[in-house]
């Protein structure tokens, strides 16, 4: 059977001919190449190096970014690749939504000509895959507290601290990384065997299999000066790069929520327990009723939240507001999937329990649900209640 | 050296089909897609053209939504589109089909023609043979490969004593049957490249064919039968009734 995406509400009718063709293009390699192999990549805890080079032969990495060999697309556009791509699953487009909006996203905006041109176009076809190190061990939702530090030696900088949590690091051709200067927080760009740089992988996750997650050490690590991204300062900088990957995975949480809606749909009508489909009893209904209700409200906030990104009318808690809420309503279907499925809901065979443990991640990376709520209730309120020193 | 590919849009294999009043239902499908052997001729004739050089064309005749599969073909390389815009196919016999066909690719100046040995929704094979008729046309049919080497082709077809290879020369039409290999993915420069192709989409009449008259009326359309239920057997006593039905129902043993 073909997949047929839940779109209750006939959101594909707003989309562009160039958007629905990207997101069918997308759709279909899903289904070839990733949903067959996923869960032996999975097993293997690796991120098959045939799904790279096929994401920069599609064109879609980098994708609303212009110029260098970027694709140049809309954030709709955008948001729809990533929703196939965690349909297939969540480490996908996590591989996607670092190398894109994360890694080639800082580069665009904020470092010089002479780097857009060098790392950019080779970033856009995959050739050079890249990671960003923001969070420490002990510094994870407050990061302007980092330790990580640069220092200028004259003719170069010396990097010292590590990263942990860092999505792609073992697998980085280079990383963009967050340390302080004389105290304030700028972005470098550090290549895999730069001297005292490492990046080892970390191992153990029940989450995000199919995704590498490794620390990166820096141990009197020397970078050229052409390495410092110079048109950034402050938080600011790690904190756009967020705000373009925190958009995409409010789509993407759309797409794992709908392929749990299905599995669970398929297998409501044909499991039968006391003579009939499961899914002729009002509770398994009212449970599909509400997956349809939530899935379909994610989907027009996120629909609406990309057109405000296409148009420039956005304001970054209007993006903390569509990450909370759809990772979480993905969240609570992936569960509830996975209660219809009884038992066969923990096998490999389905995608919900996949789903579900990688949900969990996706809660905690990028702004956690409740650092989120802090984002929209200083919104609200106009008080921060981060911390109780109130030094903003 | 312009080819022509002949490109039907047709129900995905994997979508429901429904008869309603006695006609399949076309709204309640919900997947066109481009049928599987012209996915085959197509991706032959951009080799062809990546070898070879030259253009190809993506000609369709059908609905206004035929244009998607038009501008999919235009996605993965397709240099020029033209759309036979014809409301109701089903309303034309096979005859008026290859009229149309044939003159629009003489209105292309294309004097190679690929296309699939069948659409997957009719199965009846008969365009290819009769556009390769009214073009006086050579025609090569169930074939894998086409190679060209200036005005000859060579195609490799599968016959009863194996493969076969056929040299022809210009004009001359291939029907595709499974080619080697599959029609490429698209990627984003190709379609926003697909963007700026637009089909030239013209009538029957434009193209000086009367399809008034089709000579064929199709009574009504019916779902397959269905298939009777399984059976079951269980327990070491029913061996026997399972060998007889094996052997005498089943003729399998
Ligand atoms: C699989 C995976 C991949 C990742 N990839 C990357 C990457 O590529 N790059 C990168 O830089 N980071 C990455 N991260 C790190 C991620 O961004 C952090 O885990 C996240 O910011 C949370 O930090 P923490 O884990 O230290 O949790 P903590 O900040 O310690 O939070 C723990 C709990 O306390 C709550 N909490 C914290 N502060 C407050 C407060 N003020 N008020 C109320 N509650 C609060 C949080 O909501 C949470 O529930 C990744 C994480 C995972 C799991």
């Amino acid at each position: 059977m073909a997949y047929e995406a839940l779109d209750f509400y006939d959101i594909d009718s707003l989309l562009s001919d160039e958007e629905r063709m990207v997101r069918d293009m997308v759709r279909d390699w899903v289904d070839e190449k990733v949903i067959p192999n996923i869960e032996e990549a999975c097993r293997d805890g690796v991120f098959p190096d045939e799904w790279r080079v096929d994401l920069g032969e599609m064109g879609i990495l980098g994708a609303p970014l212009k110029g260098y060999g970027c694709p140049g697309l809309s954030y709709i556009a955008y948001g729809l690749i990533c929703q196939e791509l965690e349909r297939g699953d969540s480490g996908v487009r996590s591989f996607a939504s670092v190398q894109g909006s994360l890694a080639m996203y800082p580069i665009w905006d904020f470092g010089s000509e002479e780097q857009k041109n060098h790392y950019l176009p080779r970033m856009a076809t995959g050739e050079w895959v890249g990671c960003f190190g923001l969070t420490e061990p002990d510094y994870g939702s407050n990061p302007g507290d980092m330790i990580t530090r640069a220092e200028d030696k004259g003719d170069h900088y010396l990097l010292n601290g590590a990263k942990m949590w860092i999505t792609n690091g073992t697998i980085a051709d280079l990383a963009v990384v967050w340390a302080k200067l004389d105290g304030v927080i700028r972005g470098f760009i550090v290549e895999k065997g730069d001297p005292g740089f490492t990046a080892p992988e970390m191992t153990g996750k029940h989450s995000l299999k199919a995704s590498v997650t490794s620390e990166l050490v820096f141990q009197d690590c020397r970078i050229p000066k052409d390495r410092i991204l110079p048109d950034v300062k402050g938080l600011k900088g790690p904190f756009s790069c967020l705000n373009n990957a925190r958009f995409g995975i409010s789509w993407g949480a759309v797409g794992a929520a709908q392929s749990c809606f299905n599995s669970a749909k398929e297998y409501a009508l044909s499991r039968i327990q006391f003579d009939h489909p499961i899914a002729s009893f009002q509770l398994v209904q009212n449970k599909l009723a509400w997956m349809l209700r939530e899935i379909t409200k994610a989907q027009l906030l996120a629909y609406h939240l990309g057109q405000k990104k296409d148009d420039g009318t956005w304001i970054p808690e209007h993006i903390s507001l569509a990450k909370m809420n759809n990772v979480d309503i993905a969240l609570e279907i992936a569960r509830m999937a996975r209660d219809i499925h009884g038992a066969n809901g923990i096998l490999d065979e389905y995608p919900v329990m996949r789903h579900m443990a990688n949900l969990e991640s996706v809660k905690t990376y990028e702004g956690t649900h409740d650092i989120h709520n802090l984002i929209l209730g200083r919104h609200i309120t106009g008080i921060q209640a981060f911390t109780r020193e109130f030094t903003e | 050296m312009t080819i022509a590919v002949l490109l039907k849009q047709v129900p995905d294999t994997t979508s429901k089909i429904s008869v309603s009043g006695g006609r399949v239902d076309e709204s309640a499908v919900s997947k066109w897609s481009m049928s599987p052997y012209d996915e085959y001729a197509l991706e032959s004739a951009l080799q062809l053209k990546e070898s070879g050089g030259g253009d190809v064309v993506a000609i369709t005749c059908g609905p206004a939504r035929a244009a998607k599969m038009l501008t999919d073909a235009a996605a993965v390389g397709a240099d020029s589109l033209l759309h036979v815009l014809v409301e109701d196919l089903n309303a034309l016999d096979s005859t008026q089909v290859q009229a149309i066909l044939a003159a629009a690719v003489s209105h292309c100046s294309a004097q190679v023609v690929f296309c699939g040995k069948q659409a997957a929704d009719t199965n009846a094979g008969s365009t290819g043979p009769g556009v390769a008729h009214l073009m006086g046309a050579s025609c090569v049919t169930m074939v894998s490969e086409v190679a060209s080497e200036g005005d000859s082709f060579t195609a490799m077809r599968a016959s009863s004593g194996g493969d076969q290879r056929v040299a022809v020369s210009a004009p001359c039409l291939f029907a595709f049957d499974k080619g080697t290999t599959e029609l490429r993915r698209p990627n984003v420069r190709g379609i926003m490249m697909a963007k700026k192709k637009v089909a030239e989409t013209l009538g029957a009449s434009d193209l000086g064919v009367d399809t008034s008259a089709s000579s064929v009326s199709v009574d009504s359309h019916s779902p397959p039968p269905e298939k009777p239920p399984g059976q079951r057997f269980e327990g070491v006593d029913s061996v026997a009734v399972v060998v007889s039905k094996l052997r005498d129902e089943a003729n399998v043993i």
